[in-house]
């Protein structure tokens, strides 16, 4: 749904999510498009209008990046302080799930075993294969080697016979 | 080695236009980090950030933040959404329209960066 042409200021939230919020807030009520549109709008200035306040909370505390902590205190001087306890709970489970998964990842990867012993076993398997290679090699070039003998023996013999048999007749 | 694994369909649901449901527990639209419990409103995390950065003064914002703004923004329809309701019942209507909005907006303080909100 983004337009490729369109500068930031064009940027909303898609009404699609948006009618889906209306709808799930006032389930049987018809809301007239110009009113669906104008909440669209509030949206985007209601975007603006927290992270503004948050990026200068942001600022006065010396960090460099806007905290869910600076929005919240944003959201409180604003007169939203309302939202407060359920944005609370939900960046709490974010939290909670952001460590499971760190803990759940970093247990993958190593299975126990460190880097070094990884790299060391990968080695080991890559000197493997390429010796198992030359020695195939070998093995093809003896197998040549007599085939080509072979047939060479044969056709000396043939032709030590053929002399045998000119000279008696 | 990348510690955050990505779930491809996380990715791509908060890219998308619309929200799309969440299972309990998982992880749909809400960004790489930041998984929420089942809810069918979701806002799409992208493009909140998107607009928070649109601001050339802000400079970062942190994954989680972006998070908690897009609940409040949800939490802010809602709020609207019921307040511009009431004016509607006091008209004896069933349809939500336009001037319900603008009624709340001039009746709620909170409301007042509001107005003047064009269309």
């Amino acid at each position: 749904m983004a337009s490729s042409s369109g500068n930031d200021d064009d940027l909303t939230i898609p009404r699609a999510a948006i009618n889906k919020m209306i709808k799930e807030t006032l389930p049987n009520v018809r809301v007239a498009n110009d009113a669906r549109e104008l909440v669209v709008n509030c949206c985007t200035e209601f975007i603006h209008l927290i992270s503004s306040e948050a990026n200068e909370i942001c600022n006065k505390s010396e960090k460099k990046t806007i905290s869910p902590e600076h929005v919240i205190q944003a959201l409180e001087s604003l007169g939203f302080g309302s939202y407060i306890s359920e944005v609370k709970e939900v960046l709490q489970e974010c939290k909670t799930v952001a460590l499971k998964r760190r803990k759940a990842s970093s247990r993958l990867e190593n299975l126990g075993i460190p880097e070094e012993e990884l790299l060391r076993q990968q080695q080991e398997l890559f000197a493997k294969v390429s010796e198992e290679a030359i020695q195939a090699q070998e093995t093809a070039r003896k197998y040549c080697v007599r085939a080509f003998t072979r047939s060479l023996l044969s056709q000396s013999s043939l032709c030590h016979l053929s002399q045998i048999v000119c000279e008696r007749f | 080695m990348a510690a955050a694994a990505v779930p491809v369909a996380a990715a791509a649901a908060a890219a998308a236009a619309g929200s799309e449901p969440a299972g309990p527990g998982e992880e749909a639209g809400a960004g790489p980090q930041c998984p929420g419990p089942a809810r069918l409103a979701r806002l799409p995390l992208a493009r909140v950030k998107a607009l928070v950065k649109a601001d050339p003064d802000v400079t970062l914002a942190s994954q989680e933040a972006v998070f908690v703004l897009a609940r409040a923004t949800e939490l802010f329809v809602e709020t609207i959404a019921k307040d511009a309701y009431v004016y509607a019942q006091q008209g004896k209507r069933k349809t939500l329209q336009r001037k319900d909005l603008d009624n709340a907006i001039e009746a709620i303080d909170e409301f007042a960066f509001l107005e003047g909100t064009l269309d």
